[in-house]
């Protein structure tokens, strides 16, 4: 447990500062292009650099304190009261005792399809949100199971190196994108006025551009798995040692497997669910290579041996 | 030779490092668990107290309506005097215990009063005493597991010549004893 912590924090300075090393670069490279396109002796390049360096960092801080609340804000995610379900905070309530944890806020997505998936930087700020279909379709042992679950990727970290993930590689595929259609539509036009080296140069910045189009959505999914499949039997196993209970969250699995599907889900979010929220859709698409979550067949199979076919169905 | 008697000490020096910091690690981790059993314990406090709280008034909604019930909830009021009293972790799950069995009879009683369970105030507690004994359950769970960490560090090597020398005691696990299910169950039919 305290090695998944300690590399899970690791892993998050290690993101942050490849984000700032990026974003930095990109900075460089556009100040250089500029130097070369509108002055000789100016010093943009420098200038942006440092510019860039600045914003990387504020973007680093406010999305370890905020990211939390965007990933909420993205998914259409709000708090849910102690009088609206009282049946959720029992269960989320007594199991974070149980695993010695301070209780998660809570919140809710109005969506049918049954999903659920926790957010925040530390424990003291967890948040746990659960689908509105998984609320009112599992019986009190499974979304037990669901939530001591979630308590694990609370407990060890793994929320605060998911959500991070989804700000700054968020933000990575972004700016590759405007600095390529700029690029493309921009700049393409006028170039061809100024000196034959700019046009050199600017086939150079599109290679690149090019490149980093294609490049980014496979290094946001490598790190997206890199981070995603092994965790979610993490959380299985130690989740089922918080709720005594395996065969709840196996039940459940089964049933959420059905429909997991979550409307408000998107690629950036995807890691964080406890089940593909894209459903039986993404299997047909990508195959089992790039899946965010292992096969639902083995989780459930390895619950299942842990709880040596106690109350599974 | 000098150099070779330079070696040698720097060699030793560095294990001895080696050897108190490691010492050091031990010890301070013993200390954290036994700091988390007992804050875990504090959990189960709070938890405790809540009933505490609880039973008065639910003993007062009771009497309201089966003041002739006096036995069983005399011994509610008993059992609940003694968990108060409660000195060691023995004698707290005792008197724990006692408190669940007597709330199980109290509730029991109140099948033979339908206006009893018809009333708000009393379905209400019910509900808020099940939310709290759900919740003595598990942070007892928690209090055990941490007990059996800190048990565990204390009787395995190294942690057992520590344990020794610091006079770093082991703990009393949290124990349910089941007394009402091990007695026969009584039914009368009248």
């Amino acid at each position: 447990m305290y090695e998944q912590i300690a590399s899970n924090r690791a892993k998050t300075v290690f993101i942050i500062i490849g984000f700032v090393i990026f974003i930095t670069a990109i900075g460089f490279a556009v100040g250089y292009y500029i130097d070369y396109r509108y002055g000789i002796n100016s010093n943009y390049s420098i200038l942006l650099m440092v510019f860039a360096l600045i914003l990387a960092i504020i973007m680093s801080f406010s999305s370890y304190y905020y990211s939390d609340k965007i990933v909420l804000a993205l998914t259409r995610a709000r708090p849910i009261s102690r009088e609206e379900n009282p049946r959720v905070y029992y269960a989320v309530e007594g199991l974070s005792i149980a695993a010695g944890l301070p209780m998660p806020r809570i919140y809710t997505i109005d969506d049918d399809g049954m999903n659920a998936f926790a957010t925040g930087r530390n424990p003291q700020n967890g948040v746990m949100v659960f689908t509105r279909g998984l609320l009112d379709n599992l019986n009190d042992e499974e979304l037990k199971g669901v939530v001591s679950h979630e308590l694990s990727h609370i407990k060890n970290y793994d929320i605060l190196l998911g959500t991070i993930v989804v700000i700054l590689v968020g933000m990575v595929t972004i700016i590759s994108h405007i600095i390529l259609r700029s690029f493309i539509f921009g700049g393409g036009g006028r170039k061809s006025s100024k000196s034959s080296g700019g046009g050199i140069l600017t086939l150079i910045f599109l290679v690149v551009g090019i490149a980093l189009l294609i490049l980014s959505p496979i290094i946001a999914t490598l790190i997206r798995l890199a981070i995603s499949r092994n965790r979610e039997f993490l959380a299985d196993s130690t989740g089922a040692l918080v709720s005594r209970y395996p065969a709840g969250l196996a039940n459940a699995l089964r049933k959420i497997s059905q429909h997991s599907e979550v409307r408000t889900a998107s690629n950036a979010t995807a890691h964080l669910f406890i089940s593909n929220p894209f459903g039986s859709r993404s299997k047909a698409m990508l195959g089992n290579l790039f899946n965010t979550h292992p096969p639902t067949e083995e989780r459930i199979k390895r619950l299942e041996s842990m709880s040596l076919g106690v109350g599974v169905k | 030779m000098v150099t070779g008697v330079i070696v040698l000490i720097a060699v030793l020096g560095g294990l001895v490092l080696l050897v108190i910091l490691t010492g050091v690690g031990i010890y301070n981790s013993i200390v954290s668990l036994r700091n988390m059993v007992d804050n875990s314990w504090h959990q189960i406090d709070v938890q405790l107290r809540k009933r505490y709280d609880l039973i008065p008034n639910l003993v007062e909604t009771v009497k309201g309506y089966a003041k002739h019930e006096r036995e069983t909830l005399e011994n509610v009021i008993s059992a609940r005097k003694m968990g108060i009293d409660a000195k060691t972790v023995k004698e707290q799950a005792k008197a724990e215990n006692m408190i669940t069995d007597t709330l199980k009879s109290l509730f029991a009683l109140s099948e033979n009063y339908p206006n009893l369970k018809a009333d708000q105030h009393f379905s209400k507690l019910m509900e808020q005493l099940n939310g709290i004994e759900s919740n003595i359950a598990y942070s007892r769970q928690f209090y055990n597991d941490m007990v059996m960490k800190l048990n565990t560090r204390i009787q395995t090597f190294p942690g057992n010549i520590f344990a020794r020398i610091f006079n770093f005691k082991i703990r009393d696990y949290f124990e349910i004893e089941e007394a009402a299910a091990r007695e026969p169950v009584k039914v009368k039919f009248e």
